[in-house]
């Protein structure tokens, strides 16, 4: 161990010869003060929050995300160029524990410049909070300086799936002569209309319940407000028409009961409504009955379209466990960065991880082409697509890439915070698991092999 | 060849080339303006940042642009609109010149974001921030560009005038406070004070309405002499000072005005002149403690000579314009014929018969031409027609109309069963139109309860100030079984708008 750190602590001292990191601190502060005074808003207290939120946090993830990958790959291509680890290596001190401890040393920097940066972004929103009227202070306490829990309707997905089948198997039955093609056809279509019936609220009053459980939250949400978050779709997908909704929470001669009728509300939106206290049943299960007076059919989508919100924590802890996911992504930069410095040299190894970022970054399109199933030649008119040779290796690689990706990406701390989400513990053990035990490891390992097997003696890039 | 000289050499050819390119360049410039192909003139009056900016970019601010754009339209598909006011920003700021960028930003945030809210406080600020973005920010670096004249314009008279959004009286309501703080309460604002303000307060009023609004009171009085007067507190005035803001920018610059942006212009001031004529009059509620809205006969003249230019400037909509104008004096004969201004109503009836003397004026029946049918029959068979389908405002004018001749009717010995009728009528015409239109559009276009426009009517009727003659306020007070003027209270009346009829015009003049 005492190798290990006293190669972490020498990757600190040569970050403060650098002056990396006092260059690092003072742009980090500059972000957090600074661009409270640049950025515009959209005029509310919850709105300002949640853009400084973002732009604090994306900021300081973006600059110690590019200062981690450069010194990463400068600390040990380098040292290697520069005929420093030549002489470490001949030490009694194993190859791994060289690459282990500056991996070491680059993550600790970063949680000390992340916990620097992320306690100057706390202060100023408790503080801005302060300065706040009373209402605006609510506001943000409710929807934004929180951790707020979320319940939805239990999933359908095997009942719509049985229903699918049996009324598959109906429709084969009558039509054996039918091809696959328009098997394939029937089955999507017969798979939607069985959703759709689970998701549709007809017009003329007709209602539909939502019965939503709220789990073991329940002993603790007694005397508490809960949020209600809809979202709703009609038959226009660009339809710019309001509608009107009116809503009853609870059972009758069970639970307390709350009607309210909103006049005005878009399609294609979210609407978030507060309901009183205690309006779910012993069982924890909260009933929701939404009655469509409008003279279109309004169809909610089963994923996102009823939702309760409830305060699960505060924010300080939701915010460290925040912080602890994007340092989890600063451990699977340095490990990247020390991964490409362990076999090229640094400005090789810099383009090479910056690269690898980039195609992380896009991964939107890598996603468009696995969705399409090709990468090019997709006739969006007709939902075809061409087949070509490079599919063959293009699509499966970039499905396989997607699944490595997704593994860091499914974990956005900055959007959950900047929404009042929660971050669970076990979702930070999580991106714990996957992020720095997983892929770091992954690389990591291949790293060090490389870099365990690498000729020191010979020429380093020196022309 | 040794190296000091090839050094010389080369240093010269630079020096050569430069001075070559600066030339060339002037010519280039030269085209590029002639040929309208890009901007030539540097950005004016932007901040250091944004000269910055556009200089140093170049090119690629097309391209971080259309990055900030995708995000922008990213967040909206998932409802987060809290970054929008800042995107936008920056993606205008990016692309300063290039006007779709403003108009589209705008509206975007006027039209697409505002509706997206429950709230319609909230909604109130996406429209403000999409007339801001415009009026603020596009017009400073474009003030040239019509375009976005045009579309300031019809944020005025379309979102908030239109009732389309549900929201729409609160934008009324909102834009008539804050104009309130730059006017006062009147409906008539004194111009001159704010043009040569002399007062502490009169000053800071003028400061406000030039840096915040961005509106020139000198610029306001003309417009207000050329086509009002207006109603300052209510968007169709603005959406008519912006376009002929724009009219005027153009006539400084008409080497460099398309026909088609000058006919937009037009357009939108003569329809807004006519939203004017049907409710361009504020009248303060003190029972419902709001805003309602009356027609602006004053500006029936006026608007009249609008349509005829309209008419005779764009050919292409030649027809559809006389349409609107021949509709437009039906309504201004049978708007004064209800306000019981008859001589007025006589004479723009005439004047219909000069211009459409072949055009029928009630509805389905082909051999009522202005000469077949006489002015009462005409307003009557118009008041069958408001039972059966009109827009809101017209309908509650029709209600104040009939409600106002009921008391002129019962101020009138031997008249008092035609104020029945009259009163009678009024609720028939509330009830037809509040059981026609559907529960789903009520918050947006319901009419106020009758009685609150009974009570406004005869509250103007019997207002010391501004009301009927003092012999007809008396007979009323006692017909209805009020106290006298002595004995009453003063009573919450407030200043009503200018439809009477000049005092003494008539010994049966209107009560209002």
């Amino acid at each position: 161990m005492q190798p290990l750190l006293a190669i972490a602590l020498l990757t600190w001292k040569a970050a403060f010869r650098f002056r990396l990191f006092l260059v690092m601190a003072v742009l980090l502060l500059l972000s957090v003060v600074g661009l409270p005074l640049l950025i515009k808003d959209d005029g509310t207290a919850r709105g300002f929050t949640q853009i400084l939120l973002t732009y604090t946090l994306g900021t300081i993830s973006a600059l110690l995300g590019l200062s981690t990958l450069w010194l990463s790959c400068g600390t040990l291509a380098r040292d290697i160029e520069e005929c420093q680890m030549q002489m470490v290596v001949v030490k009694p001190i194993a190859r791994w524990q060289v690459w282990l401890g500056k991996w070491l040393g680059i993550v600790s920097l970063n949680a000390a410049l992340l916990g620097l940066a992320g306690a100057c972004v706390f202060a100023l929103l408790q503080w801005r909070a302060t300065h706040l009227p009373a209402d605006q202070q609510a506001v943000l306490r409710n929807e934004v300086l929180v951790a707020r829990g979320a319940a939805r309707e239990r999933n359908f997905d095997q009942d719509i799936e049985a229903r699918t089948n049996e009324s598959f198997r109906d429709w084969k039955e009558k039509h054996r002569a039918s091809t696959k093609d328009e098997q394939t056809e029937v089955r999507k279509a017969i798979h939607e209309q069985v959703k759709a019936t689970y998701q549709i609220v007809l017009p003329g009053y007709q209602s539909r319940p939502w019965e939503i459980q709220l789990g073991l939250a329940r002993h603790y949400l007694h005397g508490q407000p809960l949020f209600l978050r809809v979202k709703f779709n009609t038959a226009d997908e660009n339809d710019t028409s309001t509608y009107q909704g009116a809503f009853r929470v609870g059972v009758a001669k069970k639970t307390r009961l709350s009607q309210f009728t909103v006049q005005s509300m878009a399609p294609n939106a979210f609407h978030e409504f507060q309901l009183p206290p205690d309006l779910f049943d012993e069982d924890g299960v909260l009933t929701i009955t939404f009655a469509n007076p409008n003279e279109t059919a309004l169809l909610f989508p089963l994923d996102e379209g009823v939702e309760v919100l409830y305060r699960e924590g505060g924010f300080a802890l939701n915010f460290i466990r925040g912080l602890g996911i994007i340092l989890c992504w600063m451990a699977l930069l340095a490990t990247v960065g020390l991964a490409s410095a362990s076999f090229l040299s640094f400005p090789v190894a810099a383009f090479f991880a910056l690269g690898l970022l980039t195609m992380v970054l896009s991964s939107g399109t890598m996603a468009s082409a696995v969705e399409q199933g090709t990468v090019a030649g997709y006739n969006p008119e007709k939902g075809t697509s061409g087949s070509s040779v490079v599919d063959v290796v293009a699509i499966p690689t970039f499905r396989a890439a997607l699944k490595v990706i997704h593994m860091a990406e499914d974990y956005s701390p900055i959007d959950s915070l900047s929404s009042g989400r929660s971050i669970t513990w076990s979702q930070l053990a999580m991106a714990f698991v996957q992020i720095v035990l997983i892929l770091s490891g992954g690389i990591g390992l291949f790293g060090i092999v490389i870099f365990t097997r690498r000729e020191m003696a010979t020429a380093q890039g020196i022309s | 060849m040794n190296s000091r000289l090839k050094k010389v050499l080369l240093g010269g050819a630079a020096a050569l080339f430069l001075i070559g390119a600066s030339l060339v360049q002037n010519s280039l410039n030269r085209d590029r303006d002639t040929l309208e192909l890009t901007r030539v003139e540097p950005l004016e009056n932007a901040p250091p940042v944004l000269a910055f900016t556009t200089v140093a970019l170049g090119g690629f601010r097309g391209l971080i642009s259309n990055i900030l754009w995708i995000r922008a339209m990213e967040l909206q598909d998932n409802d987060k609109f809290f970054e929008m006011a800042q995107l936008s920003d920056w993606i205008t700021k990016l692309e300063p010149h290039y006007v779709q960028v403003w108009l589209v930003q705008a509206w975007n945030m006027a039209y697409n974001i505002s509706v997206k809210f429950t709230d319609y406080s909230d909604r109130w600020r996406w429209v403000k921030r999409g007339i801001e973005l415009l009026r603020d920010e596009g017009l400073r670096y474009n003030k040239n560009e019509l375009l976005i004249y045009r579309e300031l314009a019809w944020l005025f008279q379309h979102k908030m005038g239109a009732n389309l959004d549900d929201a729409n009286m609160l934008y009324k309501q909102e834009w008539a406070n804050e104009m309130a703080g730059v006017f006062g309460k009147l409906s008539t604002p004194n111009l001159d004070e704010l043009i040569h303000p002399v007062t502490e307060d009169q000053r800071a009023r003028a400061a406000l309405l030039r840096d915040k609004y961005k509106m020139d009171p000198a610029f306001m009085k003309e417009v207000n002499q050329r086509y009002g007067p207006l109603e300052w507190r209510l968007p169709e005035a603005h959406a008519i000072y912006w376009a002929a803001l724009g009219l005027r920018i153009a006539a400084d610059k008409p080497s460099k005005v398309k026909p088609d942006d000058l006919i937009v212009l037009r357009r939108v001031i003569y329809q807004d002149m006519q939203l004017s004529f049907q409710r361009g009059r504020l009248v303060a509620n003190p029972f419902a403690k709001r805003f309602e809205f009356g027609p602006n006969l004053d500006i029936i003249p006026k608007t009249n000579d609008a349509y005829e230019q309209a008419a005779e400037e764009d050919k292409a909509n030649h027809d559809h314009i006389l349409r609107a104008y021949r509709n437009f004096l039906r309504d201004a004969v049978y708007f004064l014929y209800e306000y019981n201004r008859i001589s007025d109503a006589q004479r723009w009836y005439r004047y219909m018969a000069q211009k459409f003397p072949t055009d029928h004026v009630i509805d389905g029946d082909l051999n009522s031409t202005v000469g077949n049918v006489s002015l009462d029959d005409y307003a009557l068979s118009r008041i069958q027609e408001d039972i059966s389908g009109t827009p809101r405002d017209r309908i509650e004018g029709v209600i104040e109309g009939l409600i106002a001749n009921s008391y002129r009717s019962l101020a009138v010995d031997g008249e008092e069963e035609h104020a029945y009728g009259f009163k009678l009528l009024a609720k028939k015409v509330w009830e037809s139109y509040s059981s026609r239109i559907g529960k789903s559009r009520e918050s947006a276009i319901s009419l106020r309860p009758f009685d609150d426009i009974d009570r406004e009517i005869r509250s103007r009727v019997l207002d010391p100030k501004e009301g009927a003659a003092p012999e007809i306020r008396a007979i009323l007070r006692s017909r209805l079984g009020l106290p006298s003027e002595s004995a009453a209270a003063p009573g919450p009346a407030e200043s009503a708008g200018t439809n009477a009829p000049a005092a003494g015009a008539t010994p049966t003049a209107v009560p209002r």
